[in-house]
């Protein structure tokens, strides 16, 4: 009984954080409160991230973070903005490192880690787990 | 002799400068804009049989040799290994190595400085590069060596196959630019090529000037580029010093065909279209040598669609000259016997280079199966045939060939980045 207690709870403690099986979790593109950038439409976040575009709309210059390779956030953030899987975002960096056009973003350890250096950075741009945005972030784009 | 030894001094700078930096960046905090050493490799172990034993089939023309002839298997046609150093001393300064080893003219792995520059980032937008660059030409030319970035084992030979030069030594400039929705990078390069063939001669081009755009519109790419350049390779110098001899209609003959001083001219333009689970590619392109390496056009389409980690592929491809790539050489009426049978022999060597401007149409199925985020595997099927006289793509002709038969070439490769 006592086993089964702890399972059901593990299950339930486990549920939101294991998002890929239940609801879809809802992914969100951030700035810093301290940017004044308030909107990005997906294709302008994907040329940010794709390495295609250095600034935000409004001219000011724009430096993508990532979430750390491997991350299913950071798999389903990449398929819903870039349409690309694993190997082909691996493809795409391929080519722009071996022709000399670019290196992949910094990476940082999860949302947490990333709401914090984009709360510090205004250049910065990132996507968090919606459960994870606090005040001193600025929700751009909710990931559809 | 004298550029190679250039380019070591140029390589010993460049390590000296990437190991600088990499002391620099233990000593800084790591953060944005602070030195930084990136080591990053590609590589592909392929083999390749042929069903035509009297040539060899090559997808470079800078490979000794290759399937078929030689050997039937072969490791050689696709089989490199490629270390890039990419240093960033700060937001503006970087410098990159690339070194890539694969076979080489003379038969040898040597490893070759494909790249070796330094680049000085003016804005976000506006980048400089002097030394060694690659050339801009071609929707996949830039990173023709990196297998893993593009579906099939090889780009097409009947576009790729038979341009000799893929990097040159010189300065070029990269702006990218927006235009609504389009989002462009064009590059403008200028310098020179070398390329070494077999000891001790090599072919090189004066002038190099390259120009390029690519604009992307969502998944679809547009590339046009435009290269040019004066060539010289001694290629069958003998045969030519002989028809110099041979008189002011030899002469003649030297001036239309020999690779000196010519000016050599190369256009593209591609599209692909790539939405993620589908990609379809077209490419056309124009060569212009005025010499022995004659003037062609090619063009393929390719499309594959990705289910998962497999991607089959399919791909047209086709190569024509463009102009007579043979001529009726000197005139033999009149000649004694004996000087006529050598006439007649340099004639026959004349036509020979021009059969190697290639004429030739494939059709290719594959399929690339991605195992992990950074190796995929491929398996290939060509099926290849050299039209009109021409040995096509091939090289290494016994006398048993027969311009015409359909070749079958069957490929398996193993692609990874690191």
């Amino acid at each position: 009984m006592r086993a089964l207690a702890a399972l059901m709870l593990a299950t339930l403690l486990a549920g939101p954080a294991v998002p890929a099986s239940a609801a879809p979790s809802e992914l969100v593109v951030i700035v810093s409160a301290r940017s004044p950038v308030t909107a990005l439409r997906p294709d302008q976040v994907a040329a940010i991230f794709l390495g295609q575009s250095v600034r935000f709309p409004d001219g000011a210059e724009a430096i993508p973070l990532d979430q750390r390779l491997g991350a299913p956030l950071r798999d389903e953030f990449y398929l819903r903005v870039t349409s690309k899987t694993p190997p082909l975002l691996k493809a795409w960096w391929s080519k722009m490192v071996f022709t000399g056009r670019g290196q992949p973003p910094a990476e940082a350890a999860d949302s947490a880690a990333v709401r914090r250096r984009v709360a510090e950075h205004p250049e910065l741009v990132g996507y968090i787990d919606r459960n994870a945005l606090d005040a001193s972030v600025r929700p751009v784009l909710v990931v559809q | 002799m004298q550029h190679s030894f250039r380019g070591h001094h140029l390589t010993a700078s460049l390590l000296a400068l990437a190991l600088g930096a990499g002391i620099d960046a233990h000593a800084e905090d790591a953060g944005d804009g602070a030195p930084s050493v990136a080591v990053s490799g590609f590589g592909t172990v392929g083999v390749v049989h042929s069903s035509e034993a009297h040539a060899d089939y090559i997808a470079s023309a800078l490979k000794a040799n290759g399937a078929g002839a030689t050997r039937r298997w072969s490791g050689d046609v696709d089989t490199r290994l490629g270390l890039q150093l990419d240093a960033a001393l700060d937001k503006r300064w970087s410098a990159v190595l690339q070194l890539v080893s694969e076979m080489n003219l003379d038969g040898s792995y040597r490893p070759r400085v494909e790249w070796a520059n330094v680049k000085y980032q003016v804005t976000p937008e506006l980048a400089l590069r002097l030394g060694r660059v690659a050339l801009p030409m071609f929707l996949t030319a830039e990173y023709r060596k990196v297998g893993y970035i593009y579906p099939w084992v090889r780009p097409p030979v009947e576009s790729y196959g038979t341009l000799p030069f893929t990097s040159g030594d010189g300065i070029d400039a990269n702006l990218r630019w927006n235009l609504g929705p389009v989002r462009n990078t064009s590059q403008i390069f200028f310098g020179h090529a070398d390329q070494k063939l077999v000891d001790p001669m090599r072919g090189y081009a004066r002038r190099v000037f390259g120009l390029d755009n690519t604009s992307d519109w969502g998944a679809l790419s547009v590339r046009a580029s435009l290269l040019g350049g004066e060539a010289t390779a001694a290629i069958a110098d003998q045969l030519f010093d002989a028809l110099d001899a041979s008189g002011p209609a030899g002469a003649a003959l030297t001036r239309a065909y020999a690779i000196d001083h010519k000016q050599i001219s190369v256009a593209s333009i591609g599209a692909n279209y790539d939405p993620g689970t589908w990609f379809l590619m077209a490419e056309a392109s124009r060569t212009r040598t005025h010499s022995l390496l004659g003037a062609t056009r090619s063009i393929y389409a390719s499309a594959g669609w990705r289910h998962g980690a497999f991607t089959p592929y399919l791909t047209w491809s086709h190569v024509r000259a463009v102009g007579a790539t043979s001529n009726p050489g000197l005139p033999l009426a009149g000649l004694p016997p004996q000087l006529a049978g050598q006439v007649a022999a340099l004639n026959a060597g004349l036509n020979g280079l021009l059969a190697t401007v290639p004429r030739q149409t494939s059709v290719s199925a594959g399929l690339r199966w991605d195992l992990r985020a950074n190796t995929a595997l491929k398996l290939q099927y060509d099926r290849a045939t050299p039209h009109d006289g021409s040995r096509g793509t091939l090289t290494n002709l016994t006398p048993g060939f027969q311009p015409g038969r359909t070749i079958h070439v069957a490929s398996v490769a193993i692609d990874f980045v690191y």
